[in-house]
This record gives C-alpha cells, structure tokens and sequence, in this order.
C-alpha cells in the first residue's frame, strides 16, 4: 500500500475530524450566535433611537441615520469569540487521550495543532456569517457596498483566530477544558472597554484611556468605518493591524505552550 | 534480532516539590513473536516503562531498542514499528468506528482507497463490522477495548504495546480480548502487555516480568516463575487471631499474608495431617486448610513480601480443603 504523509494530507484528516465533531454537535453553536444577535437585537432597540435613526440629523447621530450599521460590529466582534472553540477542541483532545494516541504516530505535532485553530476559524465565519445575515436582515447596510460584509469578515476572521491562540494557550497551560472556556471572560472587558455603544470620542476619562490601549477599540473602529463612513483607509489599516497582530502573538503564545506541553518528561 | 531489549533503564520525574523515582532498574529482553507479561501493582512502574519504550517519555538513564532502533534517539522509526493501546489514549467518542479506522488509516498514510479496505479487515478482525456505523459512544467497554486495540493495527505493526488492554472489562469481554491478542500473537506480531491481574498474565504471556516498586524482581515463564518457589502451597487460616499468632510461633517455617498462614513445602497435601496435628496438639484450632499449587500471586508474596492487591487469583486451588467446626 502506497503511503502519503504529508503536512498538508495530515492537516486535512485532523481538521476533517473535527469538521465532523462541529457537525454532530450544532447545538454547542447556539449559545454563542444567541448572545450575539441578542447584543445586535438589544443594543438596536435600546439605543438606536438615541444615537441614530429617529435621532437621525441629531448631534447623536452617529450612524447616518442607520444604528444596525453602528451596532453590526460589536455582535460581529462578540460572534468571532468563537473561535475561543479552539482551545476546547485541543484541551479535550489531550483530556480524552486522543492527542497522546496522536503522538504515538509518526504525526506532525504543528498538524495535531494548527486543525482546532483551522476549525476555530471556521465557527468564527459561520457564525459572523450569521450575524451579518441577521444584521442585514433587520437593516445593516455597509457605506463601502455588499463588499463590506466581507471586508467586516475579514477582520472578524483575524479577530477570531487571535481569540483561538489565545484559547489554545490557556486551555494548554491551565490543562483542563474549564481553564479555556474561563479564560474566554477575558472577552467582556476586552470588548466594553472599547467605544462600544458611541465613538471613542466621546468617552471620558479612564475608560477613554483604557479604550486607547484596548486592540478591540481598533478592530470595531475599522468594521463600523466600512459600514457607516465607507473606505476610511488609515482606520481600516489600524483595524487590520491590531487583529493581525492580537493574532500572531495569542498564536506564537499558542506554539510555545504547546511546544512546551508536548515535550517528552 | 530481539524485538524489545531493555537495559537497565530508569525514569526519575522531578519537580519543585521532590524527585520521584518511577522506575528505578528495568531490564528485560523480548524475543519477535512472543507475548511478554509486565506483571505488577499499580504504581509499580509498569506503565511508565511503557510509555517510555513507545517514546512517549524520555528515558533518564539506561538504554532501550525496539528491533534494534533505539529508542531514545529514533523515536520517529521506533513509532514506524510499535502499535500502542495505552491505558489512556482516547478514542474520539462521536465519531463511528468506521470513521475512526479509516482516520487513522488515512493519518498512517494510507489512500483512500486502500484506507476503506483496511477498515473493513480490522473491523473484521476485532468484531466491530455491525457496530462500525454507530458512534463511539454508544460502544460498551469491551466493544472500546476492540476497537482500540483495532486502532493500534492499523499499520500492521510487529510489535504491539498493550498497557492493562482488560482493566474494567467483564470476565466475558476479557476473554474475548484474550482471544485476539493470542491471534495476533500467533500471526507473528510481538506483544508487551503490562497487567494486575494474574490470571491475565498466566493466560497469556509467554514470559513474564513481575515489576515492584520500580524494580524487576523476578522474571521467567510462569512454570518457571511457579517452579522458584519449591513445593506447594498450604494455606491455614484461625477462628482467632490469637490462634494465628500462636501457629506462628510454632509453625516457624510459615509466612503470614494477611489472616492467613502460608508454608511451601514439597507434595503438600501429604504434609496437612503433619501440620493439623502438631497444631491440635498445641490447643489451635483451624478453620480452614487447602493446599494448592503455587500461584503467580505466591510468587509475587514471595519476591516482594506483599500480596498482588486488587487481583483475580488463578483458580488453580485443588479440592483438598478441609472444614473443622469450632465444637461449641
């Protein structure tokens, strides 16, 4: 019998795998997408007619009339949190003994764990994917065009695989499932120290000079320019650097714990 | 060429609290073909010797081969040679055990094609063809057992690693998993198997290695294991404990285990009258007597001093016991 082990080979059937375990258990999905387009629902009805729409032309106005457009970004950014998946799928696979069966086979350890991150940003394009779909349904309409949503995908999906690092990480060095899944709480001050319900202008004091410093200010800044003001390149660059770089460093996080998981004792 | 030759290896874990020593001196040779028993207690150091000859821990000190590859510098061609079913490796539960085999077949290398044929064969071989389209979860421990086992063979490999493959299992499933580890081993695969049970080792090793305390202690055949020991033995067990420490003291060649007296001594059921009446004679009485050939369970009493706990004794006893009745 002929033999292939590539990388690339291995990579597939690992992530293949777990394409089918995110398959088998849709409902683990809900959660998540619940309390996104919940954010999307509530935060519209709550403050769209303060900030925008019937507050349209008000100095409130911050949305050109439109709040889904504003709001948009704060449930996408809350949907890419599911990449946080990644973490679990690994540290499950360690508690069950699966990754120890792996690593008796002559695997390529970066192929054992690059399939959760991979699986990871394919939850957080479904269910951004979701919320955009939900988002347009109920009015959200991108300055730049249809192109904008996925341009808003793009950077949810860099966001998102920063957000896997970060949970492979943790569920590595902690050990356990619960460990990844607790580290996630890191996303509620990650997200409401940001200009989360109005511009960063107009933020106060600590939590003004909080959101400067906070890379999710950026990374919001960026999706609501493309769907409320249209190319606004110099704030879609910050955008995108601020994800790509959360995520080389949660993910360079994430090589070096493994790598120091899976040494031999 | 030897399939598994262990020198003296050694693992110390070391961390900020103390240094363990897991295994403290393990040597044993394998030849190809054989089915070779690490026969011990928990903690005794079995599993880490496993781990160890599977790379899946670094060796401290000493030396090992698995087929004349070493296996602390080519971990990579040692993984090429062994299949592994550890006490502890998972088996991804919401997958089918068609889906498994043909996954691992696949991360073996294997085309699809030829992935699909080596399913149907190992789950042919472990008997899982009907219940190959249900999910993991639904499979009983024995039913895991298999399939795990089917696991490890995928890439037909010479030499198998079974560490404790019938912890938890009914007698029923055991035997069934008995049955095709001697298949395989009659198929030319070599098999390490570690175990607690006795009885496990008595059926099925070729040659066994009772591992304590980190140490080899002893090591043979289990006739010849058995054989060491001399003779047979007779075991003596008092209404009282103050009978027991008084036979002790006059039956000065006895060992005691627990709330029993044992003797080795040659053809032992000529001996019982010798032994009963010399106790009478002394006001002791005995509850129960039997003599039985020596049993993996007495060697182990016998290089270590403690019983082999939590173990099945082999059911080798002859219909030699005796009952008196306290006459009250």
């Amino acid at each position: 019998m002929q033999t292939n082990r590539s990388f690339a080979v291995q990579l597939q059937i690992l992530t293949k795998r777990l394409v089918l375990r995110f398959l088998r258990r849709p409902l683990a999905e809900l959660p998540n997408i619940f309390i996104s387009a919940f954010f999307l629902f509530v935060y519209d009805g709550a403050l769209g007619g303060v900030f925008g729409g019937s507050a349209q032309g008000t100095p409130l106005d911050f949305a050109n009339g439109n709040f889904v457009n504003f709001i948009l970004p704060v449930s996408i950014v809350s949907a890419s949190l599911s990449g946080g998946a990644s973490g679990i799928y690994l540290v499950e696979d360690i508690e069950s003994g699966v990754f120890k069966r792996y690593q008796s086979m002559p695997i390529s350890k970066w192929a054992i764990i690059l399939s959760p991150m991979l699986i990871g940003a394919l939850r957080v394009l479904v269910q951004a994917g979701l919320i955009m779909v939900i988002g347009k349904f109920i009015g959200a309409d991108p300055a730049v065009g249809t192109v904008g949503f996925f341009v808003v995908l793009s950077i949810a999906f860099l966001w998102g695989m920063g957000f896997a690092g970060y949970s492979v990480a943790a569920g590595v060095r902690s050990g356990s499932s619960q460990g990844a899944q607790a580290a996630s709480f890191l996303f509620f001050p990650a997200l409401f120290l940001a200009p989360t319900f109005v511009p960063r202008e107009a933020l106060r004091g600590w939590l003004a000079t909080a959101s400067a410093y906070n890379p999710t200010t950026y990374v919001i800044e960026a999706m609501r320019a493309i769907m409320v003001e249209g190319w606004v390149m110099d704030v879609l660059l910050k955008g995108y650097i601020a994800a790509g770089l959360f995520a080389f460093i949660t993910l360079s996080f994430a090589v070096i714990s493994v790598g120091k998981a899976t040494e031999k004792a | 060429m030897l399939a598994v030759d262990v020198k003296n290896i050694k693992k110390t874990f070391t961390s900020k609290q103390d240094t363990v020593e897991a295994v403290k001196d393990v040597s044993f040779q394998v030849e190809q073909g054989e089915i070779f028993g690490l026969l011990g207690p928990n903690g005794a150091g079995k599993s880490t010797t496993i781990l160890m000859l599977t790379t899946l821990l670094s060796i401290t000190d000493g030396s090992a081969s698995i087929l004349g590859i070493d296996v602390e510098t080519q971990d990579k061609e040692v993984r090429e040679k062994i299949g592994v079913a550890l006490q502890d490796t998972g088996i991804d539960k919401i997958l089918t055990g068609r889906e498994l085999f043909f996954t691992t077949c696949r991360l073996w290398g294997y085309s699809k094609v030829d992935s699909e044929k080596r399913t149907k064969e190992l789950l042919e071989l472990v008997g899982l063809t009907e219940a190959g389209d249900r999910r993991v979860k639904t499979y009983s421990g024995g039913m895991k057992r298999r399939l795990d086992l089917g696991l490890s063979l995928v890439h037909s490999p010479e030499i198998l690693f079974l560490d404790e493959p019938t912890t938890g299992l009914d007698p029923g499933s055991r035997r069934v998993l008995w049955e095709e580890i001697k298949r395989l081993r009659d198929s030319g695969v070599t098999i390490i198997l570690t175990t607690q049970y006795l009885e496990e080792a008595d059926e099925l090793a070729d040659r066994i290695a009772i591992i304590d305390e980190g140490l080899v202690v002893a090591e043979g055949t289990s006739d010849e294991l058995k054989a060491s020991i001399g003779g047979d033995v007779i075991t003596l067990s008092f209404y009282s404990d103050e009978d027991l420490e008084k036979a002790k003291n006059i039956l000065t060649d006895a060992v005691q285990s627990k709330d029993e007296l044992r003797i080795t001594v040659a053809d032992g059921a000529s001996k019982i009258p010798e032994y009963i009446n010399k106790l009478i004679s002394e006001g002791i009485e005995v509850s129960t007597v039997s003599a039985s050939k020596p049993t993996l369970d007495d060697v182990f009493l016998e290089v270590t001093g403690n019983r082999l706990e939590g173990t099945e004794k082999a059911a080798e006893e002859k219909p030699t016991t005796t009952r008196k009745r306290r006459g009250r």
